[in-house]
């Protein structure tokens, strides 16, 4: 929040969005300040995956507005807002699984033209990333699900993002990697890199946002600071009950 | 597309059967057109690859590179490697603009929409060559020395070597592209998440645009090359090209690049050795055999593993939702009335021949908005039907004597028996695999007949067949022909509607909507599209029977890839599913052109133009889909 | 209370691997006749593929899986369905353009009779014949499934009936929902697979669901149940499986499970689990 002059750096405001004629989002508003990690909670089919697409450029809102660093994003597509700053890293990580994983990472870098610095890039993501260092010219869809999660991340980054959005960066992995994504999220948001992440999972989430959302068939039911949530009863009523064995 | 599938057997790429004289002389023959097949195939396998798409335009635009290559060789006097520049360049523009203006704008569209956009794109471009340079063939000089090598047992000539070698250079230059350049990522990384390239900040569009001007380009210089193989071109080799392009790309595996250069050498080599084995007009014979064979045990080509799923995401909603219009019965039988009293009015005969031809149409478009709209299984093979219930019925009556009546019935189910039997291995295909299969069929129906002389007279066809009679009276008046292929109409219709409101109705709907929901729920794919083509190719059958005995005369080319393509144009323009709109398209298709009096070489140039502007403005048709 | 004894459904050490995933890994599980076992566990564990696996749709590598006593393994999922076995999928797959009426009718397309005769050979064209001839037996046949059908709809209130000759296309999500639970009921199923039947529900319409899949419990219907909200799951479940990465990691009842640490850990999340062991 250093340089937050109060205006957050991505905004949704009143978003309504509809498949056919089912509506997906209801009035939809979510703010992600500078710098601040912000995660969007909620079970299957409730919207989250579309709000990414929303901020990506992948589906239109039939209402509303979407605005990043105070320009709007409506009407761009999806490379275009790329060009603009936001990286991501999708559900399932979505890697090109026949490419390899030194491709892979490079492709991160599309929208880049400085060839240098984009080489020096690469030498930066394989010392966050040590273990990729021996699989880069292994095809990648060959890696164990954790190490693809770690090429996704890299990817993101070679686009030297100021936002990187992220559909379920913990589904499916093993407990071990799960820890060292959530590290890598901090550390990549300790770098200036504002993170914006739907997730299923909300204690672990909640762990490391600063702020949080929860959304139940496209509407927001609860908002506020992560910490304050985190032991909050109603996020128990609100959300599938992850808080509630624990 | 246009032209007759098995005018092909005689200037196909066939080798130069009286020169080859030895096994190594077959070898070298079918990598050299296995070459050429390539040149067609990757381009291909680049657009599905990127876009899921089988472009069945490619064959057009290999026509217009023979042509250009024509243009620049015979009136601008070009040098070779000019002439394969100016083919190239102009080729690629041609891609460019169909991807631009013909298929970018049907991105949202339903996932039909594009594979029938290609097919409209062919028939307009193949009419415009045609009506441009006239369907006569021309020669194209390679303006290479005449001179053969010996090598080994066999001999190779400068023309084999310039072949192999714009191969070779293509594929590697390709390689490179794809494997160092930036774009070349891209088209990839599109290519195995069309998704996630975009969120790396690929424009799709771009790739879109780079893909279709590389695979025109091939494709151009591949028409021109084989047009100076043989030193002949025209029109009828667009549906060869794609065709056999399709065959090399599907055995390789959709999308899988070198997949389709192995699968083209290998086409080649088969077409090769069958043809020294069994003789020319056997050739595409084998080409088919192998697809289908292919699309059967290993849906997802050679050298995938059979257990993957294929590559096609052609599932859930196929067809634009849409209200159908309801027509009120009483208005329906007005016209009908209307229709069948025509002939009591002072009308012309040729009013009457006009709709005859309406109503005949009519039946297959039936079958087909049964097959294609209830189903869901598009066929582009549907002539074949009509082929298969004339030959039985014209047979039937020359040969066995059986009243004329009796025998069109006996067309109908020899059509539905044998339609239903061919197609059954592809009834577990989906999307655009069902397409090619259907297209694949048919072709094979075709070349049988045309090859299968002791039963079918081969290519000299069938004459004499008896005219239309119906209880010993012969039908011969405008007048009494009319009424009968009216009524045979109605009485297809109304029993399709009535099958439409049963449970089976429901049931072919359900397996157009979602197959696994349905497969879920007890309905087996085989035996519901069995039942859809029994009864759709009863009334193909029946339509071709009686064209039969109208026409006294039929070959191997009466009922051919147009009429397939026209009857999905009527099928599209009345509202896939529809029962009415199968009729109104059908009278609309054949009567329009007549009351405007256009020019039979334009009609087939109009019916492309209506199937693209309603692809694009119009996909649930004028009465709706149901 | 007799019938419990009675096995259903037994799972034997089913697999199902995709290249180099597991996708479900040696599951073995037993369903009593009037059972209701819910199966969780994190996104991508690996339960569709398990329904999948059940009803046909997949076939598995290995293990075997018998259905009141007899193998079914590999069997076609249209032969499953004749057997008596019905499910909703995930997401949701109702016939689109089909009225809700005639996919409930589909739902009871193994039921009809009269107009599939069960004759080798030319069955189908008997099909076809009756279909068009459509004789007085047909149309009882039909006009009976209408009426019964009507009353499924009807446990849905007012949300379906009115609705009842128009396109599924144009419901809400949730009425898609529903109609896809009508359709699975339309088959008189012994076995209902339910694959999170509330996904994308709002509490009310998810406490509605819940009423209906009790209701269906209560009838003695043997229900397996893919659910992510852990208070629904608790309330109606007999006993409860947890899958983590294709694996059984837990079994039995509701309160058991949710102590259990291994289940914490997976499904709950492991950053959480170590977090607070740490700090301990």
């Amino acid at each position: 929040m250093t340089n937050a002059s109060g205006e957050p750096l991505l905004a949704l405001t009143g978003v309504n969005t509809f498949y056919g004629q089912a509506q997906v989002h209801f009035d939809l508003s979510i703010s992600v300040a500078r710098g601040h990690i912000v995660c969007l909670l909620g079970g299957n089919a409730s919207g989250k995956s579309t709000t990414m697409k929303i901020i990506l450029g992948l589906v239109k809102p039939r209402s509303g507005e979407v605005s990043f660093d105070g320009a709007s994003l409506l009407g761009l597509s999806t490379p275009q807002i790329v060009r603009r700053g936001i990286a991501s890293v999708p559900e399932a990580r979505r890697l090109f699984a026949d490419m390899s994983v030194r491709e892979n990472i490079l492709m991160g870098a599309f929208v880049r033209n400085d060839r240098d610095a984009v080489a020096q890039d690469l030498d930066k993501m394989l010392t966050l990333f040590p273990k990729l260092g021996q699989r880069l010219s292994q095809r990648a869809g060959s890696l164990s699900g954790g190490e693809q999660q770690m090429v996704a991340m890299a990817r993101a980054l070679m686009s030297r993002p100021r936002m990187i959005v992220m559909d379920e960066p913990t589904m499916g992995l093993s407990p071990l990697y799960v820890d060292r994504v959530l590290e890598l999220i901090r550390t990549i948001n300790q770098e200036g890199v504002s993170v914006f992440m739907v997730e299923q999972n909300a204690s672990l989430a909640l762990e490391i946002a600063h702020e949080a959302y929860v959304l139940q068939t496209g509407k927001i039911v609860l908002s506020g600071p992560a910490r304050a949530l985190k032991d909050d009863p109603r996020i128990r009523d609100a959300y599938l009950g992850g808080s509630e064995a624990a | 597309m246009a032209g007759a599938s098995a005018s092909a057997a005689s200037h196909s790429l066939a080798p130069w059967g009286h020169r080859v004289s030895s096994w190594l002389d077959y070898t070298i023959n079918g990598l050299i057109v296995g070459n050429v097949y390539a040149l067609v195939a990757v381009g291909l396998a680049l657009i599905f690859g990127v876009s899921r798409l089988i472009n069945f335009a490619q064959g057009s635009i290999y026509l217009v590179g023979a042509y250009i290559g024509w243009v620049a060789v015979v009136q601008l006097h070009t040098p070779l490697p000019l002439t394969i520049i100016v083919v190239a360049v102009a080729a690629a523009v041609v891609g460019l603009i169909i991807e631009r203006f013909g298929l970018r704008p049907l991105q949202n569209s339903v996932r039909i929409a594009p594979l029938l956009a290609t097919i409209g794109i062919s028939f307009v471009l193949d009419q415009l060559v045609m009506l441009t340079f006239s369907p006569n063939p021309r020669a194209l000089p390679s303006q290479l020395p005449d001179v053969r090598f010996q090598v080994g047992g066999g001999t190779i000539g400068p023309l084999d070597l310039l072949i192999a070698g714009v191969g070779l250079t293509s594929a590697l230059l390709l390689f490179a592209f794809l494997r160092y350049s930036k774009l070349g990522w891209a088209v990839r990384a599109t290519a195995q998440d069309r998704d996630a390239a975009m969120q790396m900040g690929v424009d799709v569009n771009r790739v879109n645009q780079a893909v279709f001007g590389i695979a025109a380009a091939l494709g151009g210089v591949s028409g021109m090359l084989v047009g100076m193989y043989y030193n002949q071109i025209d029109t009828a080799m667009s549906l060869q090209a794609t065709l056999k392009g399709v065959v090399a790309e599907v055995v390789g595996g959709a999308g899988n690049v070198p997949g389709a250069v192995i699968g083209s050498l290998l086409l080649g080599l088969v077409e090769s050795y069958g043809v020294a084995v069994f003789g020319t007009s056997y050739r595409n014979l084998f080409a088919f055999l192998l697809l289908v064979v292919v699309l059967v045990l290993r849906p997802n080509g050679l050298f995938a593993s059979a257990r993957q799923a294929p590559p096609e995401p052609l599932t859930g909603t196929f067809i634009a939702p849409s209200r159908p219009v309801r027509i009120p019965r009483w208005a329906l039988a007005v016209a009908a009335g209307g229709f069948a009293v025509l002939p009591f009015f002072p009308v012309s005969f040729y009013v009457l021949q006009t709709l005859i031809n309406a109503w005949l149409l009519g039946m297959l478009a039936l079958s087909l908005t049964l097959v294609a709209g209830t189903i869901g299984q598009v066929s582009l093979g549907h002539a074949a039907l009509l082929a298969i219930g004339a030959y039985s019925s014209a047979l039937l009556s020359l040969t066995f004597s059986v009243p004329v009546g009796l025998a069109i019935i006996g067309g109908g189910l020899m059509s539905a028996a044998l339609g239903t039997a061919l197609i059954s291995p592809s009834f577990r295909l989906r999307g655009h695999y069902v397409s090619i299969a259907t297209l694949a069929i048919g072709e094979i129906v075709s070349l049988v007949i045309l090859n299968w002389e002791s039963v079918t007279r081969g290519p000299i066809g069938i004459s004499g067949i008896p005219p239309l009679s119906l209880f010993g009276y012969d039908l011969i008046s405008p007048p009494s022909i009319y009424w009968f292929s009216f009524a045979v109409m109605v009485v297809l219709a109304l029993l399709q509607a009535r099958l439409l409101t049963s449970h089976l109705g429901r049931s072919f709907r359900a397996i157009r909507d979602d197959d696994v929901a349905a497969r879920a729920y007890g309905l087996s794919l085989n035996r519901y599209k069995s039942l859809a083509f029994i009864f759709g190719g009863f009334a193909a059958g029946v339509s071709g029977g009686i064209a039969a005995h109208l026409y006294s005369y039929i070959n191997h080319e009466t009922f051919n890839t147009q009429q397939s393509i026209l009857a999905l144009t009527v099928v599209i323009l009345g509202g896939l599913g529809n029962v009415v709109g199968a009729i109104l398209g059908s009278v609309a298709l054949v009567g329009l052109p007549e009351v405007f009096r256009i020019a039979a070489e334009y009609r087939i140039l109009i019916y492309g133009i209506v199937l693209l502007l309603l692809v694009r403005f119009r996909p649930q048709g004028l009465l709706g889909t149901i | 209370m007799a019938e419990r004894s009675t096995l259903m459904l037994s799972l034997r050490g089913l697999t199902r691997r995709f290249g180099g995933l597991t996708a479900v890994d040696a599951i073995d599980l037993d369903l009593a006749s009037g059972e209701l076992i819910s199966i969780i566990g994190p996104n991508g564990a690996g339960k569709t593929t398990l329904f999948n696996l059940v009803t046909g749709l997949d076939r598995p590598d290995d293990g075997a899986v018998s259905f009141e006593g007899q193998d079914v393994t590999g069997l076609s999922p249209e032969r499953l369905a004749a057997e008596g076995i019905a499910r909703t999928f995930q997401l949701g797959r109702v016939f689109g353009n089909l009225s809700v009426m005639d996919n409930v009718l589909i739902g009871a397309h193994t039921r009809l009779r009269a107009v599939k005769p069960a004759v080798p050979v030319i069955g189908p064209l008997l099909e076809l014949g009756l279909a068009l001839l459509r004789p007085a037996s047909v149309k009882a046949e039909e006009e009976r499934l209408r009426e019964e059908l009507k009353a499924i709809l009807a446990r849905f209130g007012e949300r379906l009936l009115p609705r009842i000759d128009q396109p599924a296309y144009s419901l809400s999500y949730a009425n898609r929902r529903r109609v896809e639970i009508a359709r699975a009921l339309a088959l008189k199923p012994r076995l209902l697979l339910l694959d999170e039947p509330t996904a994308g529900m709002n509490p009310t319409e998810t406490a509605e669901m819940q009423g209906l899949v009790a209701e269906l419990k209560a009838e003695g219907l043997t229900i397996l149940l893919i659910e992510h909200k852990l208070e629904m799951v608790m309330r109606l479940s007999d006993r409860v499986i947890v899958m983590d990465e294709g694996k059984k990691i837990a079994e039995g009842p509701g309160e058991q499970v949710r102590g259990d640490p291994k289940v914490i850990e997976a499904y709950l999340g492991h950053g959480l689990a170590t977090e607070r062991e740490s700090a301990a």
